[in-house]
């Protein structure tokens, strides 16, 4: 998988500007696949508990992050 | 921050900015979204404010970044667009941005902060994705800001 994504090995540029906006947009795309993946957690029935071990952080976080996003159904789902 | 000194246009400025970031299902509010709300303006256009230019600079930006660690954009266009975020929050880049906004209209003694001033305000960042990405679309930011 990790060889699939990375065409190369991720070294960063040598340009402090280019590096630190590389970070940025790593970061968003973190949270992008993130939004995703919870999403298809929820659909696919996990607990807002289970999501949050996942994803090695609080309950709490997860849904405070995640729940005013996801749809009502799928809050209801990750409750049972 | 003193949203009441704002005019009718800088707080609806402010207001799109907000709905950008939305619409992008992104969780925050940006620099960048102010810009692409300031685009909105067709007063900005004559400055080369132009929407599609601006957001194809954005986007170029990004995978720029992203290709300069190893990750090639063919396999990030792939994913399904984000759900939206219900009540984005204010980042500190648009932060950043409003507060050099009401610096500038201080400095030219504008006793209330209009559009111009928040573009002045998103323009005068030095770094961040407002200033790469003007670098990408072609836009001279010392020219604009002293055609603003």
């Amino acid at each position: 998988m990790v060889d699939n994504v990375f065409a190369a090995p991720p070294t960063l540029p040598d340009d402090p500007a280019d590096a630190l906006a590389a970070v940025g947009a790593l970061r968003r795309l973190a949270d992008r696949l993130e939004d995703t993946a919870v999403e298809q957690a929820l659909e696919d029935g996990w607990s807002w508990a289970d999501v949050a071990e996942a994803l090695g952080v609080t309950r709490q976080a997860v849904h405070k992050k995640h729940a005013p996003r996801v749809g009502h159904d799928l809050v209801r789902k990750g409750h049972r | 921050m003193a949203f009441e000194r704002f005019t009718k246009d800088a707080r609806a400025t402010v207001k799109s900015a907000r709905d950008e970031a939305v619409a992008a299902g992104h969780h925050t509010v940006e620099a960048e979204h102010l810009l692409l709300a300031l685009t909105a303006r067709p007063e900005f256009h004559v400055l080369g404010l132009d929407r599609e230019r601006l957001s194809d600079a954005l986007a170029e930006e990004e995978e720029r970044s992203l290709a300069s660690v190893g990750l090639e954009p063919t396999q990030l266009q792939a994913r399904p667009a984000p759900r939206a975020a219900r009540e984005p929050r204010f980042a500190s880049s648009s932060k950043l941005a409003l507060e050099r906004a009401m610096k500038a209209a201080a400095r030219r003694g504008d006793r209330r902060l209009d559009a111009r001033h928040v573009l002045l305000g998103v323009v005068a960042a030095e770094q961040g994705r407002v200033p790469r990405a003007l670098r990408i679309a072609e836009i001279d930011v010392d020219e604009l800001r002293a055609r603003i």
